[in-house]
């Protein structure tokens, strides 16, 4: 009787040890999944998946000799009356004491050889003997991913591009929290960590399309700071570049994207730059970043500006908001209307002006805000000739929304907050009252062909650029359109 | 007291009272204090079971929106928060209460006013640090709050300076609580009983105490300085100002490793104890599972970087700390080994406090294993921050700390309370945890490795996370109906009441040979000790001859303590115990810990009410200080 009433209960013992050994066995088989860690697409994330595999089989060798022995004790020396006599009391044993001392340091050594290696070859910078490295800077914002190509002037933002067998190195930041980069299926996680600049550098050998996602917990939308690397062919790539690089063909007058494009100047673009195409826009992105964030960071309550991703070709991407849907004119509809019914905490929401209000939903039409997405969604390499110019004009027509968005939207919003320069709600009224005797017209013309001829308080001469390059029939433009803002 | 001449104005009466709530207030006693501890943390324990369930629910499927990323953010902070500091530790308080003086041989520990003030402490800390649920603030930044997404630029209101505030002041308590037991422990050992014939138990009490008064400290250098940061705009961790996050996780896991040892030698002080008594035999190699306890909480200081492989510290700070952390196995697994030794060729009585710590051995060793992975720089670099790791560590606190806690109940509930615990119940109540247990956390490895983040609200439905994520929930479950059980145990003990007598188990070591419950002086006759495990070997003195082998080993050490003859000495100053000396009971350290309560809400809501904890304060101190221990009679 007692054996039959004991046994049960070693045997449960046994199965549940079991239990963990035959999920994990049967989940091993999952490699295709997106995130992955088996499933590899580099030489980074299989010497990673490799050594695990190496510790693995050690640890399951350990496992079942030491729960075998646990259990087979169990059972084998388990009472089987109470007139059993008492065991041997024995203190214990010296030789075996030393025998499990040092078969312990001998494994761990064994797993030490290729710790080592791995340690030297993957963290001690990226590899000179595997072709030309592509350096590219990821920065960690809450909860988006910018990638630039301080080589190539490209900046992107979510999806990262980058060309198959080549190694890439990259330099990891952060503007505010502490993230964490992770491309699973190309190589482990480093952290963005503000003021602690990292390095990484991976190398995928298949061309596809991977998930990558923020490791570190960053705040609210954590769950939702998702990325994507598409690794391309070289050809690929560099037309990938190439695209980058070229202007997309402005909307047909009168179309939804016209109009889009419009109320896209109007309401998004303090933050948003959608055409950082030309010479120049690389470096005045990373300023117009930073200024967005200095904005941000010196009136976190009432801030009309945020740091934003860069929508330049927006139209080529295949997600929306970091990664997390797939981008379509529905999907895109859905979250200019109300972001957080897609990604709660999204900072857009809390401070662009057209979410301030009762609902926190866009304070747009439903047939203003299907243009936005239209137009967002147009946004492909044009036809046009790469390296255009800042839209000079040769004369006819100039339109001087695309002239501001190209070319001011960056530093100055439509509305009243600070990026680099000022708010110009209401420029049109006080243009004609901020220096004795100049008009509106003529004050507006100073300020473009000679900025630091008078600055506003508080702003820093010497950073605006000097725009007679535009040409005479734009400034004309810009200074109408400027004196439309009440 | 005839030693005390001088009388000292008093700002208190003295309790009188044994029963009701001033005579809980008022006590000193070890093992009232022990009580406290074990229940207050108890109902912390079912707090943090429900925010873990709330979780599993929300992770149970693809998309859920049962949960907000607000709230959820908030249930994992406290949960990890809650498990940690207001469970194991002050679990592992409640056994090293109870059970130190009676382990030693003595009436008392050494300061049982600084001992009540540690419990008063902790009390309030906890409240302090959970008061945010009842504002809606509750702490957010996670356990480990770092910076600066737990600085006030990213992380505004008042949840993470409840939680600064409240670890800040919960430390107070484990330092007290440290460095009482570590003099307890070094001075008041029964006469003969030399450091290596004291219980494996409070060996890792020792060390577990002084790991709290050496890491404690130094989680307080990272506490005040976050607190200032919050409250006064310091820029210690704030990198917008210049401040260094790198610096906080140095701080914070530099006493975060020695807390893991912390949390776990209890543990495994426990199950050395219960594995021998119900194998019969003596633990396996004592001398080598002390000195491998002494190398872990040694070693323990030289492994913090692991937490930190991917911070970007560079390949030889990541070297170095992966050459230590795999050092660090090979004193765990003597441990493990030890334990299989005793149950070799034992008398192995499968009861529900033995199948908990088997089962601890089973657990942990898996917990063990995923640790070496990732030990490994290069894997870890794929496992930190995923599920692999939530599961690694859960086998080790659950599987490890926390099972043995269950040991320790269900092992010296008897002693504690005079009445059994019902077996079948605890049977079940041991299968339904380690099923639910091993279905919760075993696929949380798996989905580690296949990509999945921890601290996510919420998952996409094409990432192949469902399946295991729905196991993890309803073992989630399987496991809080164990933990039911264990409540319905309790209470059937409670009703029962099946009388234990002093030593159920044929106990080894000295707190069986009093009754049980013990009286409030623990021992009738402080015992004179001759051996390692004295009272077994008192009752089968037939076998002395096969632990012992030479004549030399029995010979009484030269550190043999005094501390017992001291309380002989002054024995006959109190005739109203039989010439048994204890500390009368006193309002002081709750006053104190009230006034200390105050300065934490003056850092929570206005600098002025720190002010008006000053004089309550000082009272505390200075009735405290003109008190006599004892009343002269």
């Amino acid at each position: 009787m007692h054996r039959v009433s004991k046994l049960p209960v070693s045997l449960r013992t046994a199965l549940l040890l079991i239990v963990p050994v035959a999920v994990g066995l049967l989940a091993a088989c999952t490699p295709d999944n997106n995130q992955s860690t088996f499933g590899t697409a580099g030489p980074v994330a299989s010497d990673q998946a490799d050594l695990f595999i190496f510790i693995f089989w050690i640890a399951v060798v350990v496992f079942i000799l030491v729960e075998g022995a646990v259990i087979y004790a169990s059972i084998r020396y388990r009472r089987r009356s109470k007139s059993d006599k008492l065991p041997y009391q024995t203190h214990g044993n010296d030789k075996l004491e030393i025998t499990w001392t040092i078969i312990p340091v001998l494994i761990l050594i064994a797993i030490a050889i290729p710790t080592l290696t791995d340690i030297w070859e993957q963290q001690n910078g990226a590899p000179t003997d595997r072709g030309e490295v592509l350096s590219v800077e990821a920065i960690g914002h809450q909860w988006w991913f910018e990638f630039r190509y301080p080589d190539h002037e490209v900046i992107t933002a979510n999806e990262l591009h980058i060309p198959v067998n080549r190694p890439v190195g990259f330099k990891l930041e952060s503007q505010d929290v502490i993230h964490s980069f992770w491309v699973p299926k190309i190589a482990g996680k480093v952290d963005m960590v503000p003021l602690n600049d990292n390095y990484l550098w991976m190398m995928a050998d298949e061309v596809g399309e991977y998930y990558g996602q923020c490791a570190e917990f960053c705040g609210i939308a954590h769950a939702h700071m998702r990325f994507r690397v598409i690794v391309h062919t070289e050809e690929d790539f560099n037309a990938w570049v190439a695209g980058m690089h070229t202007a997309s063909d402005p909307p047909a007058a009168g179309s939804a994207e016209a109009s889009g494009k419009t109320l896209f100047a109007g309401n998004c673009s303090s933050c948003h730059t959608t055409n950082s195409t030309a010479p120049g826009s690389y470096a005045q992105e990373i300023s117009s970043q930073q200024a967005r964030w200095n904005g941000w960071v010196s009136d976190i309550e009432n801030s009309g500006i945020v740091s934003a991703p860069n929508l330049t070709h927006f139209g080529t991407r295949s997600t929306l908001a970091s990664g997390i849907k797939d981008l379509n004119q529905e999907s895109l509809v859905e979250w200019i209307t109300d972001p957080s019914s897609i990604k709660i905490g999204t900072r857009m929401q809390d401070h662009a002006a057209i979410y301030k209000t009762a609902d926190g939903k866009a304070k747009l039409t439903d047939d203003e805000i299907s243009d936005i997405a239209k137009y967002l969604l147009s946004l492909k390499p044009g036809s046009g000739t790469t390296d255009q110019t800042m839209g000079a004009s040769t004369g006819g027509d100039v339109d001087a929304v695309e002239l501001f968005t190209t070319n001011c939207a960056a530093c100055h919003s439509t509305g009243d907050d600070k990026i680099v320069g000022p708010g110009l709600a209401g420029i049109g009224d006080q243009a004609g009252n901020r220096v004795d005797g100049l008009s509106a017209d003529e004050y507006l013309e100073q300020s473009l062909r000679e900025p630091d001829a008078y600055i506003v308080d508080g702003f820093t001469p010497g950073l605006m650029p000097n725009w007679e390059k535009l040409g005479d029939d734009s400034i004309d433009a810009l200074v109408t359109y400027l004196k439309t803002m009440k | 007291m005839t030693t005390n001449a001088l009388t000292f104005p008093r700002f208190f009466p003295r309790p009188q009272s044994e029963t009701g709530i001033w005579g809980w207030i008022g006590t000193v006693d070890h093992k009232r204090i022990g009580t406290l501890y074990g229940i207050t943390s108890f109902l912390w324990f079912l707090i943090a079971g429900v925010e873990a369930l709330l979780i599993r629910v929300q992770l149970a499927s693809a998309e859920n929106t049962f949960i907000g990323p607000e709230f959820y953010n908030q249930l994992f902070t406290m949960h990890g928060t809650t498990m940690v500091f207001l469970v194991i530790m002050p679990l592992s308080a409640a056994f090293f209460n109870w059970l130190i003086p009676l382990q030693i041989g003595a009436r008392d520990v050494a300061f049982p006013r600084l001992n009540a003030l540690s419990y008063w402490v902790f009390l309030f800390g906890s409240l302090i640090m959970n008061a945010g649920w009842l504002t809606g603030d509750a702490p957010n930044g996670g356990w480990f709050g770092y910076a600066p997404n737990s600085g006030v630029t990213f992380n505004p209101g008042l949840g993470m300076t409840y939680w600064v505030v409240g670890l800040n002041i919960l430390g107070v308590a484990s330092i007290a609580a440290g460095l009482n037991f570590i003099v307890t422990i070094m001075n008041m050992r029964a006469p003969g009983m030399s450091m290596f014939k004291m219980p494996v138990f409070t060996w890792m009490t020792l060390i577990t105490s002084v790991l709290l008064v050496l890491a404690m400290p130094i989680l307080a250098v990272a506490g005040i300085q976050l607190q200032t940061d919050r409250v006064y705009g310091t820029h210690f961790f704030n990198s917008l100002a210049g401040g260094d996050p790198v610096m906080w996780q140095h701080i914070f896991w530099l006493f975060g490793h020695p807390e893991v040892y912390i949390l776990i030698l209890p543990a495994m002080g426990i199950v050395s104890e219960v594995l021998p008594t119900f194998s019969r035999k003596p633990l396996f190699g004592y001398p080598f599972v002390v000195f491998a306890g002494i190398v872990i909480g040694f070693m323990g200081w030289f492994v913090w970087s692991h937490h930190m492989f991917t911070v970007g510290l560079g390949p030889a700070a990541n070297t170095a700390f992966a050459m230590s952390t795999m050092l660090i196995a090979v004193p765990t697994g003597v441990k493990i080994f030890n334990w299989i030794g005793t149950l070799w060729r034992g008398n192995i009585q499968l009861n529900t406090a033995m199948l908990f710590s088997i089962s601890f051995i089973a657990m942990f060793t898996i917990g063990g294993l995923s640790g070496v992975m990732h030990a490994s720089p290069p894997t870890d670099s794929q496992q930190q921050d995923t599920y692999f790791v939530v599961a690694h560590f859960h086998y080790v606190l659950v599987g490890g700390a926390l099972l043995g806690i269950f040991s320790g109940i269900y092992f010296w509930w008897p002693k504690f309370t005079g009445w059994f615990l019902n077996e079948k119940l605890g049977i079940a109540n041991w299968a339904l945890m380690m099923i639910g247990f091993n279905l919760q956390f075993g696929p949380q490895h798996w989905l580690g490795m296949d990509g999945m983040p921890r601290r996510i609200y919420t998952y996409a439905e094409n990432m192949g996370w469902e399946g295991s994520n729905l196991a993890a929930s309803i073992g989630g479950f399987i496991l809080g109906f164990g933990i039911l059980l264990f409540i319905i145990n309790m209470i059937y003990s409670r009703m029962n009441k099946k009388i234990a007598p002093a030593d159920p188990w044929d106990g080894r070591t000295l707190e069986w040979s009093t009754s049980s419950p013990p009286p409030v002086h623990d021992f009738d006759e402080v015992p004179q000790v001759k051996y390692r495990d004295d009272f077994w070997f008192k009752k089968h003195p037939e076998t002395i001859s096969e632990y012992y082998h030479n004549e030399h080993d029995l010979v009484v050490e030269e550190d043999a303590p005094v501390g017992a003859d001291d309380a002989e000495e002054h024995g006959d100053d109190h005739g109203g115990h039989g010439g048994i000396h204890l500390p009368d009971k006193s309002y002081y350290p709750f006053i104190l810990g009230v006034g200390i309560a105050i300065f934490g809400i003056g850092f929570l809501t206005n600098t002025y009410v720190i002010a008006a904890g000053v004089p309550i304060f000082i009272w505390g101190m200075l009735g405290w200080s003109m008190e006599p221990v004892n009343d002269p009679t």
